[in-house]
């Protein structure tokens, strides 16, 4: 018979090999990385521009963004689509607070001719008035469909809060921006954060090094010549807003406080108690206000890096009735980790689901880039992931109960609930 | 091209292994051939429910999670219309311990009052997070009763009505179990850097003796030939009126239906397809315009949807629509646009097929729906494709009889 009652033995997870792309410089500061070894025909680009949020807010990062692909003087709009369509070229492009990223995904064979299409449309763009007119309609009932979701409106009210101390970082889009923007506003930043606003390009696929070489010359035009000034003493506001939306049958709720990034040395402590508190479906929060209580479909907590600082948030949606009961249940679980040790098993448990993740975060190219991309934006090299195995394997309850006791303090946290 | 190797055991229980080498990590992947289409018409979301309970702790193991993050792996699922789909993703290494969870949940569960009560709860509040409290949520709850009156693809899968989910009993639960959830009525798929012995023994060591059940046999009611236009207005606290036409169209194996899929990529894949390019930049009638097909296995929907910009009406956009299905009925499409089409097909295909879960899913899918091997059969199937063959379904799909149309009005309290 087969023992059904007892777990098959486990093989620990010693070693992972981690892969970097290969650097070349493209002007002071600006780097193309590319990572080679892909074993089938798909590629990937990225191209990062300081545009971001915090250069620029009232929509104008946003709506610049959005018209990138909006025609030239010889090409319009639709032109432009067909002709990367034409080559099986997907299109993903969007801001952050402090990046704009264009991604485009296709088949190795037509990469190369995808970036020029791409770079002159980037390059030329004419903000021709009509196009504008029309992202700024689509993207305006975008915002009022947003509206609509308490989701967005914890979000928004939460981010003011968390980046109180400077307005670029805390603003959201809002209906006025619409009537204010014009279109000599769009062209500035333009020609500011595009033109010369080229930060970094990142390709995956097994390309040739000729065609590497073409990209480079190509994208010296517009590199970035100013070094990125990011706000590194971002402060969040401490206490409670609650934003009313009639009818809802659910309460969003926002709990969290500006924190930091890979470059503080409590880094890979934190993630161990952040994978505790939330981060996985065992977490303390799951276990409790989903799987014991029922009050919600799902229950997370992350930690957000930015340029110079970061942030910890705790996030979920549940039944209006029991919005109170959530907060105070939160609370509990924040406050029980300031107070008992985390027992060894559960310990042990979470650490062996992070290094299975940090292997499955490993595996492919795909993956690997953007692990390798999460460390080299704050100066480090995939050594960092050697490090992080190590912490992991030899934290200890006490570290644990340490971190809790200086960061959950609960009279310490932004707290926004909306519905 | 994904390879494999296939085996059944003695208990009925099929099963699909394909290696990959590269990788350091493993899919085991168990898809149990039930779906919301298999419920009855007074206790629908019970697949949807009971795919939770899965969850919830088996006959020799109390918690399915904890177990398998130990070994460092991850799972989740999802309840369709047609199956339910169970995977876990951990390394390789540890592979038996995802086969030991998953055989005895296959064997039996728990049946914890507890577990049936915390649940129920939950997928309330999924149900409220997803369908109630989000602007156009409940679009698909109306849509689907207006579109099939026969077929039990009538119902959404998180269920009519939460009052069938806050009603269910543990005695439905342990009868869904017994009829739905044995080896004869599912598929293993397994992914990753193993050998066909190997894999064989540990399946045989943990499923072999797990009673093989009887394949149920479906005998659905067929959803009989529309033969009028249909047509529904709900009104709603949303900021901007939408449109939602469904066309009736051919099953998941019929040789049409890689066809229909081309098709609505030219009506509305992407910037440069038809609708895109006339309704919002040329007409500016719309803000957001999409056509797709909803991939069911049996006779599914071929969607045209999107928003109107303020101001314009329903007429307004139906008019200028049927001009550009018209257009595509009557001429054929020319062959630059098939091929940029084409390229799309190929490229998103070959992006699929680099993930080792979608890979090992695929398999499973393809399986029940008579052979694994079809994943390997659709570029050909989409090469055979001209604009003769398009042309013969536009005019089997988009005819007004064949369609309902559900619109969405905005209340204008605002």
């Amino acid at each position: 018979m087969t023992n059904r009652s007892e777990q098959p033995g486990l093989v620990p997870i010693e070693k992972i090999d981690f892969i970097a792309p290969i650097q070349y410089e493209i002007a002071k500061g600006v780097y193309l990385y590319h990572m080679k070894d892909v074993p089938n025909e798909t590629s990937r680009f990225d191209l990062y521009f300081d545009a971001g949020k915090c250069h620029g807010d009232k929509g104008i990062s946003a709506f610049t963004n959005g018209l990138l692909l909006s025609g030239t003087d010889k090409q319009n709009s639709v032109e432009i689509n067909e002709s990367i369509n034409a080559l099986g070229g997907f299109l993903e492009s969007g801001i952050s607070v402090e990046n704009s990223v264009v991604s485009m995904y296709c088949l190795r064979e037509n990469l190369s001719a995808i970036f020029d299409i791409l770079l002159d449309s980037i390059e030329n763009v004419a903000f021709i008035e009509k196009e504008v007119t029309q992202l700024l309609s689509e993207r305006k009932q975008k915002l009022k469909i947003s509206e609509e979701k308490v989701s967005y409106l914890a979000q928004k009210a939460f981010r003011k809060k968390l980046f109180s101390t400077n307005d670029f970082y805390a603003s959201s889009l809002e209906e006025k921006d619409f009537d204010n923007i014009t279109i000599d506003a769009i062209k500035a930043f333009h020609k500011k954060h595009y033109l010369n606003g080229l930060t970094k390009i990142v390709i995956v696929g097994d390309i040739e090094e000729s065609i590497i070489h073409q990209i480079i010359n190509r994208a010296k035009k517009i590199v970035s010549t100013s070094t990125g000034t990011f706000d590194g003493s971002l402060k969040n506001e401490i206490g409670r807003t609650d934003i009313l939306k009639e009818g809802a049958i659910q309460s969003a709720i926002r709990v969290g406080r500006t924190l930091f990034n890979k470059n503080h040395e409590d880094y890979l402590d934190f993630l161990v108690l952040n994978t505790i508190i939330g981060d996985y479906f065992g977490s303390r929060l799951m276990t409790n206000i989903r799987e014991d209580k029922g009050y919600t479909y799902g229950i997370g907590s992350m930690i957000a890096e930015l340029n110079e600082t970061g942030y910890f948030l705790i996030a979920t949606e549940v039944g209006v009735e029991v919005k109170e009961d959530t907060l105070k249940e939160i609370r509990f679980e924040l406050e029980k980790l300031q107070n008992e040790l985390v027992p060894e098993d559960e310990l042990q448990l979470v650490k062996n689901y992070m290094l299975g993740q940090l292997l499955k975060s490993a595996d492919g190219p795909y993956a690997m880039t953007d692990l390798f991309l999460s460390v080299e934006l704050h100066g480090h090299d995939l050594d960092f992931y050697n490090e992080a195995l190590k912490s992991v394997k030899s934290i200890t309850p006490e570290r644990i109960r340490e971190l809790a006791q200086r960061y959950f303090k609960w009279d310490e946290m932004s707290i926004v609930t909306a519905g | 091209m994904i390879t494999f190797e296939r085996f059944t055991l003695e208990n009925g229980l099929k099963v699909i292994f394909h290696k990959d080498v590269t990788t350091p990590m493993a899919v085991v992947n168990t898809l149990y051939d039930v779906g919301a289409r298999d419920e009855s018409e007074d206790k629908t979301g019970f697949a949807h429910l009971f795919e939770h309970l899965m969850f919830g702790g088996s006959v020799n193991i109390p918690e399915f999670d904890t177990p398998l993050q130990l070994a460092g792996g991850e799972n989740n699922a999802f309840t369709s219309n047609d199956i339910t789909n169970y995977y876990n993703v951990l390394p390789v290494n540890n592979i038996e311990t995802a086969l030991w969870l998953e055989s005895d949940r296959m064997l039996s569960l728990a049946f914890t009052p507890k577990s049936l009560e915390v649940q129920r709860a939950v997928v309330i509040e999924e149900f409220k997070q997803r369908y109630l409290n989000q602007p156009y949520g409940d679009v698909w709850l109306e849509l689907r009763p207006l579109v099939y009156k026969e077929h039990p693809y009538k119902w959404a899968t998180i269920g009519k009505e939460l009052s069938h989910i806050e009603n269910a009993t543990m005695e439905d639960v342990k009868a869904f179990f017994k009829k739905h959830y044995c080896p004869s009525n599912a598929i293993l798929s397994i992914a990753g850097n193993l050998e066909l012995v190997d894999v064989k023994s540990k399946v045989e060591k943990w499923f072999g003796d797990i009673p093989g059940g009887k394949k149920t046999v479906r005998s659905l009611p067929k959803e009989p030939k529309q033969t009028e236009f249909r047509e529904k207005i709900i009104e709603r606290d949303v900021p901007t009126d939408a449109f939602y036409y469904a066309f009736r169209m051919v099953d998941r194996l019929h040789p049409d239906y890689f066809v229909a899929d081309t098709l609505s990529d030219s009506l509305g894949r992407d910037k440069s397809s038809r609708l895109y390019i006339r309704l919002k930049k040329e007409l500016d009638l719309v803000s957001d315009i999409n056509a797709y097909i909803t991939g069911s296995n049996d006779e599914g929907l071929f969607m045209i949807s999107g928003k109107l910009n303020d101001g314009v009406t329903f007429k307004q956009l139906d008019d200028a629509l049927t001009e550009e299905l018209e257009k595509i009925k009557n001429d054929l499409i020319p062959k630059e646009e098939l091929d940029r089409i084409m390229i799309k097909i190929r490229t998103s295909r070959t992006f699929e097929e680099q993930g080792l879960l979608s890979r090992a899913m695929n398999l499973a899918t393809n399986e029940l729906l008579g052979d694994a091997n079809k994943i390997n059969e659709e570029d050909a199937e989409y090469k055979k494709i001209n604009s003769e063959a398009i042309l013969r379904v536009a005019n089997n799909i988009l005819q007004k009889s064949n369609c309902s149309l559900l619109k969405v009005k905005a209340n204008s309290n605002d």
